[in-house]
């Protein structure tokens, strides 16, 4: 059979008069799994012999042990168990001669019959148009060219019509611009087909009005809320291409911290144009989105379809008063070494005359620089160290209320008197001690 | 003979005056056109610096438009171009004196493009819609369509006097009729193969022209002058 095939392909006319040489079969279409056998004639006006011929199939050379002799110019090769094309374009099975020239080529189309598409979804943007997606039912379709027409109808009577749209950039979608009905159920559904077989997708049926989505709410604005370091508010604009068309939209709200990219959503904004998000960090940049779901237009029972997220927002929470509790210490790596000095000096006169630090204040700072001028002051004066100054009883967040009394230089500090209410120090020359 | 026919009799004259004019403007208007394109005359030196602009501009685009075809097609598609098919333009300008190398540079052009667009189609059905090679394909046509009137204008220009002979309908480098997919590819890959050496070539031949055709342009114009 495959010698009477290259006999019948021996004819001269068959061969162009650049090549003639040609390969049986040209271009076919097979299933993955399956086995070829092609045929390589050469013309005799070649002068060559078919055992000197060779075969690749995508630029990598067949073992001799497929190929046969089936005549002088005449080598076959058989293929098992073809894989998936490597390209659309098709395998290239070629068949050379002994020095490496190209005598002719057969692209193979390797792949499965379309399984029918699955997950087919709609969508309309403010029910001007109509936006569909569907999955390819089966890997093996995948391989080979397939066809995908998305055909729609509506649902009692009119013609059945295609999309023609398939170019919006998103494989395995459709786009219908206009010409829509509303209140009557459309039936839609997606037809793939290729080299070797075709598949039909289930129908479903909608109405435009129940798959409504809407653009992102425009004119969000994050600000802050007085001087509340945990609490930002955000506001936002209703989607205005809707605003005749009767429905209520329902809001999400999703937030992060600048440097993380975990989201936190808010679900229950309900149909609010603003919301207040609290429990935030203080003295942090938040990023902020917001989107609109357009529920029950035109009384449609069902809720659209969520809008894209609007762009960033961005705002930041006041910085608190309070340090962080923890270690009084500077921090480590503290560059500035006069300041570094002058904290430990501070965290020292804290430790000793307050609570600790957890009454730490910037007030409570100004309070330990007023002492610190006037004592300095006072010791270039009279050179007197204050002594017995901590008291435990000393609360903090109080004022600290710094009076002087003139003394002899002689005299000794007393012990500084300490009102209940007040922070009240009062400082007593006393003679040098340093 | 009535006075309003008297006085009619200057304004019949101007309108004929008019029409006359008219008419000349349009002869003119029209002989400088030439396959639907109209050329404005413009300094020898900076057209050819742009068409030199052009074509470097394309060439660097075949560059890359032949190694993403080669890439769409398969392993082993370097060997594709090296095929002989014929019908194909060859790279190849041809003439001796600048008119004729010119003239050689239009006609090549529009020689290409017929097989530009047959390599298009073809490659349309082979590749996924979202191929970078098909907008590729196309830009490069848009592109060499562009050049062959710029190359048209100039050659007007520089030698008024010398037509352009009709594009051959049916000539040599018309393209093949219906293939097989190998053959296609080996088609494709041989077409960009030898548009890519071509628009070397023209870069090359522009520099050249330019520098012989618009010297003497500017002698003879100097010399012109002094008379």
């Amino acid at each position: 059979m495959l010698s009477l095939l290259c006999l019948m392909l021996f004819v001269p006319r068959v061969f162009s008069s650049s090549t003639l040489a040609g390969i049986f079969p040209q271009d076919p279409a097979l299933r993955m799994g399956s086995s070829l056998t092609a045929t390589c004639t050469v013309s005799p006006e070649r002068g060559l012999h078919a055992n000197t011929m060779y075969w690749t199939m995508n630029g990598k050379r067949l073992p001799s042990s497929t190929y046969d002799l089936l005549s002088p110019n005449c080598l076959s090769v058989t293929l098992h168990h073809l894989n998936g094309s490597q390209q659309q374009s098709g395998d290239n099975l070629v068949c050379h001669s002994g020095d490496g020239h190209v005598l002719a080529g057969s692209c193979l189309y390797v792949g499965m019959p379309p399984e029918k598409p699955v997950n087919l979804t709609c969508w309309s943007r403010n029910t001007k148009d109509l936006s569909c997606k569907w999955t390819p039912g089966g890997r093996g379709e995948t391989f080979i060219k397939t066809k995908y027409t998305l055909k729609y109808k509506l649902r009692w009577y009119g013609r059945e019509r295609e999309c023609e749209d398939y170019s919006t950039g998103q494989r395995y979608t459709c786009y219908i611009p206009r010409d829509l009905a509303l209140f009557t159920p459309y039936e839609i559904w997606v037809e793939a087909s290729n080299q070797l077989g075709t598949a039909t997708s289930d129908v479903i049926t909608l109405d435009i009005l129940d798959v409504v989505t809407t653009d992102p709410p425009d004119n969000v604005h994050v600000s802050r809320v007085g001087e509340l370091e945990d609490q930002l508010t955000v506001h936002w604009g209703s989607p205005p291409a809707l605003k005749d068309f009767l429905f209520q939209a329902k809001y999400q709200i999703r937030y992060r911290l600048e440097d993380s990219t975990e989201w936190k959503v808010v679900d229950d904004v309900g149909n609010q144009t603003s919301c207040r998000l609290a429990g935030l960090r203080a003295g942090t940049v938040y990023f902020v989105q917001v989107r609109c779901n357009p529920v029950g237009i035109y009384g449609s029972r069902k809720a659209g379809i969520w809008s894209d997220w609007s762009h960033p927002s961005a705002a930041s929470t006041p910085h608190s008063e309070r340090l962080q509790s923890g270690s009084c210490e500077p921090k480590p790596g503290e560059q500035n070494s006069t300041l570094r000095r002058e904290l430990k000096q501070f965290f020292g006169w804290v430790r000793k005359h307050a609570y600790g630090c957890s009454g730490m204040s910037i007030k409570l700072y100004d309070q330990w620089r007023v002492w610190l001028q006037k004592s300095h002051k006072t010791r270039n004066q009279v050179g007197c160290r204050l002594l017995g100054m901590a008291t435990p009883n000393i609360p903090s967040y109080k004022p600290l209320r710094i009076n002087e009394t003139t003394g002899t230089s002689n005299e000794r500090e007393e012990n500084p008197t300490l009102d209940s209410d007040t922070l009240s120090l009062t400082l007593k020359r006393a003679p040098a001690v340093c | 003979m009535s006075g309003h026919v008297k006085n009619m009799c200057p304004q019949l004259t101007i309108s004929q005056a008019a029409r006359t004019l008219l008419s000349l403007l349009l002869v003119a208007a029209i002989d400088s056109v030439s396959a639907g394109v109209v050329c404005r005359k413009q300094p020898c030196g900076s057209s050819l610096q742009r068409s030199l602009k052009l074509t470097k501009l394309i060439h660097k685009e075949s560059v890359d438009l032949l190694k993403t075809y080669k890439l769409s097609q398969g392993d082993m598609s370097e060997l594709f171009c090296q095929m002989s098919i014929n019908n194909v333009p060859d790279p190849n300008i041809s003439g001796l004196d600048p008119s004729e190398r010119m003239l050689s540079i239009y006609s090549h052009c529009k020689a290409f493009l017929p097989h530009l667009k047959r390599v298009t189609e073809q490659q349309t059905d082979l590749q996924p819609p979202s191929s970078s090679l098909l907008s590729k394909l196309s830009t490069a046509h848009n592109r060499t369509n562009g050049l062959a009137n710029q190359i048209n204008c100039i050659y007007q220009t520089l030698f008024p006097n010398l037509p352009i002979p009709p594009e051959p309908v049916d000539g040599p480098t018309s393209v093949p009729p219906s293939q097989n997919v190998f053959q296609q590819k080996v088609y494709g890959c041989v077409v960009l193969k030898r548009f890519k050496e071509f628009l070397s070539r023209v870069t090359r031949e522009l520099r050249t022209l330019k520098s012989q055709v618009c010297t003497r342009r500017t002698t003879f114009a100097d010399t012109n002058a002094l008379f």
